[in-house]
């Protein structure tokens, strides 16, 4: 092995393969906008159910006025609720794609507020 | 010149009444205790290599949305707690972010808000963990100088804060003279 690494051809095709392997989850990744320029109610929630996937990104975009509490998770079909983070205004969570989960957001406020969207990635 | 008294004196109190009004949307109503004046002098620090951001980060749709600038430009690294790291960030229109970033769990979080938030309270992120406790960090104005959540309280430095093993719904931040709460939900 330690031969076939001091062989500069095999080395670059080895290192191209590994990046190229590395990038695969990145190049492959699908965005989908689940709640889109709507007024959300207090504890309203905008899910994406349509099918599970292996997500790593969830986002809660009010706006540039936002100061109130927002929540995004998920949930596998068979009902584990996973990365599951409250803050404050807008809000987004990238984790490992460990699970195959449906996404969800949440405005936290006590009143209705304008979500500009809701957005996971897989 | 009676009548003109009356005018003055009703205008007088629209103008009060509007005032009120505009605070209370403002600012989130005179009820709520204030502390300091927003400000975060940890921005205000020469900048460090540290201070910028990882390209991870940079390149989630987050970042153009809600940074000032698409590099991050200003932020600062305000703790660093094993491989946790949280970064304060100047964002768009006024607004203040937070930003957590765990190497060792390979996780990435974010929080942006109006600044006026820190008048009265956080921005925060409450990360529920795998035994249903929460991982409670936040970003808090000049003369905020504790967290505390159940009786354990965690000082601020850098004016950031982080409480780990929050089981209950409530964090308390302060200065030693004033109180403020944070409903953290359910």
């Amino acid at each position: 092995m330690e031969q076939l690494i001091r062989r500069p051809r095999v080395a670059a095709v080895a290192i191209v393969s590994a990046l190229a392997l590395g990038l695969v989850p990145v190049a492959g990744a699908t965005s989908y906008i689940y709640w889109w320029q709507r007024n959300m109610p207090s504890n309203g929630v905008g899910y994406d159910r349509m099918t599970a996937h292996n997500h790593f990104y969830n986002e809660l975009y009010f706006g540039p006025n936002a100061g109130w509490s927002s929540q995004v998770w998920e949930v596998t079909p068979a009902g584990y609720r996973h990365f599951d983070k409250r803050c404050t205004g807008n809000c987004f969570n990238a984790h490992p794609a460990y699970y195959y989960t449906y996404a969800y957001c949440s405005n936290r406020d006590g009143s209705t507020h304008f979500v500009y969207d809701c957005m996971d990635k897989w | 010149m009676k009548r003109r008294r009356v005018h003055f004196a009703a205008l007088l109190i629209l103008a009060a009444a509007t005032a009120g009004l505009l605070s209370q949307l403002v600012f989130g109503g005179s009820d709520r205790v204030k502390i300091g004046d927003g400000s975060v002098s940890a921005l205000a620090r020469p900048s460090k290599a540290a201070d910028t951001l990882p390209e991870s980060v940079l390149a989630y749709p987050f970042a153009e949305r809600n940074f000032a600038s698409k590099s991050g430009q200003g932020s600062r690294l305000l703790r660093l707690e094993g491989t946790l790291r949280l970064y304060a960030v100047p964002g768009k229109e006024g607004m203040l972010c937070l930003i957590e970033v765990d190497d060792a769990a390979a996780t990435a979080g974010g929080a942006c808000a109006d600044r006026h938030v820190l008048l009265t309270g956080s921005i925060f992120m409450a990360d529920r963990q795998e035994n249903g406790s929460q991982l409670v960090v936040g970003l808090v104005g000049d003369g905020h100088t504790y967290a505390e959540a159940e009786g354990r309280r965690a000082p601020v430095e850098s004016n950031a804060f982080l409480l780990r093993g929050v089981v209950g719904s409530k964090v308390t931040v302060g200065s030693p003279t004033a109180v403020q709460t944070i409903d953290l939900g359910d």
